[in-house]
């Protein structure tokens, strides 16, 4: 088979097409989802072809939230999508207090099977209330489970194992990755939700890495190839965390390096460090964090050059761990700013 | 047993259950909050009784009353209350978190407002899946000053949705009085309507009122058009504590509260329609066993076991 290279929210909208062929009570419900190019084109064409399981709705995320949460909690699969993480707080009721808690709340046997699709992070230019990446929130939430795509497969493959999935399922989709491109399988296929992902084995230094920063971390791969051997760990679900995937690789490397795009306080990386050393692993260096400077991300390109760690910062994070000198690799305006150009593996 | 009849053992069935649970409150065997229904008992009973069985409903943080008027089961509920493994959520919810889903009480929850929201989504599947089911909705008139309640007026009127939210207006929020909380211009029936939903007043201290409205008012409502009935009635005791406070009351003195309550009313009304007194206490005496033996029920049932902490996070 010849690969068949398509964009992230390409993959997307194919995991929907194909979920709501083969099962009747799934139904999308967001803001503009019915539009020709809906949800950045995620949810483009599926009005037309299914008329009545497709909602444009008033702009009251906390009322139709709730609505799809109670169409759940009476057996639909409703798929609720959030152009902006910022508009989905405004139903924070109803996906942390109302769809999180119901099954634990009534002692189970009461399960609540919807997929939130909250659109999150950085893109240029969108400033301080439009970027925000409140990770956290989503990893303390009991009764969630939460996943970060980090490639086009992995965000059918997530989609597809959310939709089958019995609980609520947060998918938390970085925007800067939208235009990303990889081979996707044609046919329908599940990425377990709640594993991490060894995407390159290594000895010397573990990397772990979750969305965007996962894909700046994977080209911080080349840039250390040959000084140091990197295990590259891809997150994916933030709740809850594989402790065991990443635990097996710090006993072996005895480093690790974090990468964050959020900020540091209450950041995954904090969580992770913390729990390694709650397991006893004897690290050689100190583990790194990298992670967003504790303001908002601003709106000018020369301040937001500053604002995510590069592929250049991971690299050099992990040559630190070997203490070998750090490189130096001045990075295009385009190299900063957007996501780059490339045909993930 | 004649309609009228058995929709006074329900309202006797509510109000004696919660005086009971009152007096284990007091004793300390019920560890939560209790906000109780007392006196707003004829809502409860006048809604379910004029609803199909199929018909779906939905509480708030007060909804011992609407659980047992649909007819949940009591044993289950004065377990849950006590925190016992027999309870209908094994003990994890209490008092404010009411479910059976054999009667088709889907749950209460009891975050003001939230319960809207989730009550049009039980609307928006039976229209999704093409039943002529509706969907009621209970809450009071603090949770209908939350945003997401106006949201879900416009959304369930805009989607057609089979959606009748009971407004139990008892005159407070805790103890917050409505004429500190909406404006003198604050128009209920024209923000409804408004909204392209139908509004409808009735004396929620009256069964009779209660149920020949909402019947009414369902035709509409199952056919697409949401609804509002604004229920005003009494709420006996303090916000969450079976206790009598008065300091903050107007116009529901102990006085009127006494004239206006709807199950001596009830009581008052069957005698009068040619019910023998005998009839009336033998229902009661039943009512006073069933309640007595479903808290004995309680009392020897076991706690959960610890393990349970940690299951049904999830649903497998």
């Amino acid at each position: 088979m010849p690969p068949r290279i398509i964009k992230y929210t390409e993959a997307i909208r194919e995991a929907t097409d194909q979920m709501m062929e083969t099962d009747g009570r799934i139904f999308v419900v967001g803001l503009g989802v019915s539009y020709k190019n809906g949800a950045d084109g995620t949810t483009g064409g599926l009005k037309e072809k299914y008329p009545e399981r497709v909602f444009d709705v008033p702009v009251s995320e906390g009322s139709f939230t709730g609505m799809a949460v109670g169409a759940a909690i009476n057996g639909l699969k409703p798929i609720v999508h959030h152009g902006r993480v910022e508009f989905s707080l405004f139903a924070a009721d109803q996906i942390f207090t109302q769809a999180a808690k119901w099954n634990y709340m009534f002692g189970g046997n009461n399960s609540v099977p919807i997929v939130f699709r909250i659109n999150v992070g950085r893109q240029w230019g969108n400033g301080p209330q439009h970027t925000q990446s409140p990770y956290a929130l989503f990893g303390n939430a009991l009764g969630l489970k939460a996943v970060i795509p980090s490639t086009p497969r992995m965000a059918k493959g997530l989609l597809v194992s959310a939709l089958r999935d019995k609980n609520p399922v947060v998918i938390l989709e970085p925007r800067w990755l939208f235009s990303l491109k990889q081979d996707v399988p044609t046919e329908l296929y599940e990425v377990p939700l709640n594993q991490a992902v060894v995407a390159q084995k290594g000895d010397d230094v573990t990397v772990v890495a979750y969305g965007d920063g996962f894909i700046s971390a994977l080209e911080a791969m080349e840039l250390v190839k040959g000084k140091a051997s990197a295990e590259l760990i891809d997150l994916v679900s933030i709740n809850p965390i594989d402790y065991e995937t990443i635990l097996a690789s710090v006993k072996k490397t005895k480093r690790l390096v974090c990468v964050d795009t959020t900020n540091s306080a209450f950041s995954i990386g904090s969580e992770i460090i913390a729990k390694v050393a709650q397991h006893g692993v004897s690290l050689k260096e100190p583990p790194a964090s990298l992670s967003c400077p504790s303001v908002p991300c601003p709106t000018s390109t020369a301040l937001t050059e500053l604002y995510y760690p590069t592929k250049v910062d991971i690299a050099n994070a992990i040559l630190k761990a070997m203490r070998q000198p750090a490189i130096i690799h001045p990075l295009s305006f385009e190299e900063l700013h957007l996501a780059p150009p490339i045909i993930i593996p | 047993m004649s309609s009228l009849l058995s929709a006074y053992k329900k309202m006797f069935l509510i109000r004696t259950a919660e005086q009971e649970i009152a007096a284990l409150y007091i004793k300390n065997k019920i560890m939560s909050f209790v906000h109780f229904y007392i006196g707003q008992e004829a809502v409860a009973v006048g809604v379910c009784d004029a609803l199909e069985k199929n018909d779906k409903v939905l509480g708030n943080h007060r909804s011992h009353g609407h659980y047992l008027a649909k007819g949940g089961d009591l044993k289950k509920m004065i377990c849950e209350l006590l925190g016992k493994e027999n309870g209908s959520s094994h003990g994890k919810g209490g008092s404010m978190h009411m479910i059976d889903k054999s009667v088709n009480f889907v749950g209460s929850t009891p975050i003001l407002g939230s319960v809207v929201p989730l009550a049009c989504g039980t609307a928006f599947e039976q229209k999704y899946n093409k039943k002529h089911d509706i969907t009621a909705a209970f809450l009071g008139d603090g949770a209908f000053e939350e945003g997401v309640v106006y949201e879900t007026l416009n959304l369930s009127a805009l989607f057609k949705l089979p959606l009748l939210l009971v407004v139990e207006n008892n005159l407070f929020a805790v103890n917050s009085k409505i004429k500190d909380r909406r404006s003198e211009n604050y128009d209920i029936q024209k923000i409804v309507t408004g909204f392209g939903a139908n509004y409808v007043k009735a004396d929620g201290n009256d069964y009779d009122d209660v149920f020949n409205k909402a019947k009414k008012l369902l035709q509409e409502v199952r056919a697409g058009k949401p609804a509002v009935l604004e229920c005003i009635t009494y709420r006996h005791m303090a916000h969450s504590a079976p206790i009598f406070e008065e300091g903050y009351r107007e116009e529901d003195t102990p006085e009127k509260r006494e004239e206006r309550d709807s199950v001596k009313r009830m009581r008052r009304k069957l005698l009068e329609s040619g019910v023998s007194e005998e009839a009336v206490s033998s229902i009661e005496e039943e009512v006073k066993k069933t309640v007595a033996d479903s808290i004995e029920f309680a009392l020897s049932s076991d706690y959960p076991k610890k393990e349970s902490l940690y299951t049904d996070l999830y649903a497998s």
